[in-house]
């Protein structure tokens, strides 16, 4: 996790799990708990997440808008980015190709 | 095999299917596609099926060949109809936390059929398909 003025950079890695949720909803909570104004998820290292792991995230983006924080999502592989198009959350969520450019 | 209805257990089972799929020569998006779709019947049973009761067990079956993969995971609940599960695509089941298991088992696998009272699924995955079940 490093923080970046009001917004906070998670970088996630290897395979986000069932077992791994719950990191990463209490992770999120913590964030959300400070109305961190931006939350940004950094796919590029991640080979796999499951429903349960998108459910995480989207708990997540439903506590930010308590607030009008949001929660971004940068540089998904394609096998993450075909799971994110099949479930459609490409509709709740701006993906970005670089932190830079998600933090812009 | 049986085994007990923890996220522990499902890891080790999976880590075994993906195993043998290596075993199998299967390449990456098949590898991917079973992986996603044994943890999303898996978390259905453990879950759903079975509510984290560690008393209760997941069946889970799987054979592995040349040509395809097939996996049997049944549970000890009361079974459920999976045509009544919500579209969790839709615009107002977007911000659902849950419901997306069974939309990704039937996208990622070529074939998935839930026993008539629900609580026992079988998929089918063949090795040389394309990615996504087409």
């Amino acid at each position: 996790m490093a923080t970046q003025g009001p917004a906070v950079v998670l970088t996630m890695h290897g395979s986000a799990r069932m077992a791994d949720a719950e990191t990463m909803r209490t992770a999120l909570a913590e964030l959300t708990e400070n109305q961190t104004t931006l939350i940004v998820l950094d796919m590029t290292d991640l080979d796999f997440i499951c429903s349960v792991g998108l459910g995480a995230i989207i708990s997540g983006h439903l506590r930010t808008r308590h607030y009008q924080g949001r929660i971004c999502l940068v540089s998904p592989k394609p096998p993450v980015m075909e799971l994110l198009e099949t479930t459609r959350l490409t509709q709740l969520f701006s993906i970005f190709p670089t932190v830079e450019q998600a933090l812009a | 095999m049986q085994i007990p209805s923890t996220y522990e257990a499902a890891k080790q089972v999976e880590d075994a299917v993906l195993k043998e799929l290596d075993r199998h020569g299967y390449d990456d998006v098949a590898a991917f596609a079973v992986k996603l779709a044994l943890e999303e019947s898996l978390n259905n049973a453990i879950k759903h099926g079975n509510g984290l009761d560690p008393d209760k067990t997941v069946e889970v079956d799987y054979d592995v060949d040349a040509r395809q993969i097939t996996i049997t995971v049944a549970d000890q609940g009361g079974g459920f109809d999976p045509a009544r599960v919500p579209d969790p695509t839709v615009d107002e089941n977007l911000e659902k936390p849950c419901g997306r298991g069974i939309l990704l088992m039937r996208a990622y696998m070529d074939e998935v059929c839930f026993s008539p009272c629900g609580n026992r699924v079988k998929m089918v995955k063949c090795k040389n398909c394309t990615a996504q079940g087409l």
